[in-house]
């Protein structure tokens, strides 16, 4: 049945309106389902508490390893008592990385790739530097952030 | 979808016209009775509904008893939309087991168990079963003391049993008492064999159900009874009751979603007021009426016993019941049958009274 005026039967026009509810309704089913089986746990962290004492009084030239989520850090002593902290994993492909305290350098055994102690790729395929952290110390803390993160504690 | 091409494709190589014609000639009887021919249908989808959220919980839980609470408590409070699909899994299952418990009883007061339909009520009886298991096992893999506790008296009580009930309650438990052993268990049961036997079982009722039609109530027997087209006319009307439970679900879900206990520690007196899920009710009720001891007998073990017993006849109906199956009024099973179902609404109404 068609009015004078119009395009479209009356049919046509409630079909469309009923699949358009329809695909709307499935997209919208599928939306929590598909953020919720897509992973969000193990994600890199922000930031981590470390205790300050476990760390503070490392020998210089040298590095102590901390859990950066479900990667490796590294806290690392430069040979004039500074501290860093770093992301202990190759720009390459995501290996751990290794410092080798009589040449100054971070090695890493994948790929023979190296990095001076500034974690700047200097020989083999890595093509970025090594990421740091932000270093705080609140109290006993330690706390190592993303560069450029602000770090809100919990309050206990 | 008017792809021409892709449907050529199959039809070249399969037979759809007799499809459409299975679904053409499909007629279901229309009566006064008719609503309760849909609740079958609703059964199916909420348990497809299970099914899927299941499917996605499963990406994430954990079935150690370690990590099996935290694993929960991250799927709610860590995931996108974890509490909803926890939310979702727990309030389906209760609207399942509450629309199950409702599709039993009605085809047991129409008497649509009568011959010839007699294995499509035995397989519902067991898939009824296969449910309450699938909530009891289900139950404990939060492994929080609620939880914990539920299932210590469950599996208990199924140790009352005479002769086998200390085999039974051993093989459920996984050992002496409740333990990791258990939640090891419980896990297999309820992701992997209860959903496998309940697909076979639902796939046979649903065939046998196409075999046989619908059936018509003893009332009606004999008389003219008006015809309509399953499709569209009643898989529209079954597409409307599944919307409307579906919306009902997810209403439940958001506004009233499910706490989680801390995490269970076998020697942990259990918690307060501690009471079972709703459906365990009427069976918990009817064993505290029994006093400790019956004719120098243990209480338990005779409730238990009565309860098992109760359960085969009602599993047992349609062969009992010749005067159905004769297509003659049969008062005796209506009596029967409005007991049980009398029975099972008081009991739960003082179990939660009480």
């Amino acid at each position: 049945m068609r009015l004078e005026q119009s395009i479209i039967t009356r049919r046509t026009f409630l079909n469309t309106l009923f699949s358009g509810w329809f695909v709307a309704f499935c997209l919208g089913s599928l939306y929590p389902l598909l953020k919720f089986i897509y992973p969000s746990l193990g994600r890199e962290p922000d930031f981590v508490v470390l205790n300050a004492k476990d760390f503070l009084n490392i020998p210089n030239n040298s590095t102590k390893p901390f859990p950066w989520g479900a990667k490796l850090g590294l806290i690392f002593k430069k040979s004039d008592g500074t501290l860093y902290a770093l992301k202990g994993v190759c720009t390459h492909m995501d290996c751990n990385i290794t410092y080798k305290p009589e040449l100054k350098k971070f090695y890493c055994a994948c790929h023979k790739g190296w990095f001076d102690e500034d974690g700047k790729n200097i020989e083999g395929p890595p093509p970025k530097p090594l990421e740091f952290f932000d270093i705080t110390i609140e109290d006993e803390k330690l706390i190592v952030a993303k560069k450029g993160v602000k770090v809100e504690l919990p309050k206990s | 979808m008017n792809c021409q091409k892709v449907r050529n494709w199959f039809s070249e190589r399969y037979d759809f016209e007799s499809l459409k014609w299975f679904f053409k000639k499909k007629y279901v009887p229309s009566h006064r009775y008719e609503i309760f021919y849909y609740f079958g249908g609703l059964t199916l989808f909420l348990f497809a509904l299970q099914f899927l959220t299941g499917f996605a919980l499963a990406l994430y839980y954990v079935p150690h008893p370690e990590h099996a609470n935290k694993s929960v408590m991250d799927i709610i409070t860590k995931l996108n939309f974890g509490w909803l699909f926890r939310s979702l899994h727990h309030w389906g299952a209760q609207l399942l087991i509450g629309v199950l418990f409702f599709h039993c009883f009605t085809t047991l007061l129409l008497k649509s168990y009568r011959k010839p339909r007699e294995l499509i009520w035995v397989s519902g009886v067991l898939l009824l079963g296969i449910t309450i298991f699938f909530g009891l096992s289900g139950y404990l893999l939060i492994w929080d003391e609620r939880a914990f506790a539920a299932v210590r008296v469950a599996t208990g009580g199924a140790g009352s049993l005479p002769l086998f009930g200390e085999y039974l309650k051993v093989f459920l438990r996984g050992g002496a008492d409740v333990t990791g052993e258990t939640l090891t268990r419980f896990y297999a049961f309820h992701v992997c064999i209860l959903p496998l036997i309940t697909v076979f079982l639902v796939v046979f009722h649903i065939a046998l159900v196409q075999f046989h039609g619908m059936s018509v109530p003893l009332s009606l027997e004999g008389k003219r009874v008006d015809k309509i087209p399953f499709f569209p006319n009643v898989f529209l009307k079954d597409l409307m009751i599944w919307l409307i439970f579906l919306g009902i679900l997810v209403t439940l879900s958001v506004l009233f979603p499910p706490s989680l206990g801390k995490k269970a520690d076998p020697y942990a007196p259990p918690p307060e007021n501690i009471k079972p899920e709703w459906y365990f009710l009427f069976l918990f009720q009817t064993l505290k009426i029994f006093p400790g001891e019956v004719l120098g007998l243990n209480g338990e073990t005779v409730a238990v016993t009565l309860v098992t017993l109760a359960i085969l006849f009602f599993l047992l109906i349609p062969f009992f019941d010749r005067k159905s199956s004769m297509g003659e009024k049969s008062p005796v099973y209506t009596a029967i049958g409005t007991f049980y179902l009398v029975y099972f609404i008081v009991m739960t109404i003082l179990g939660f009274v009480t």
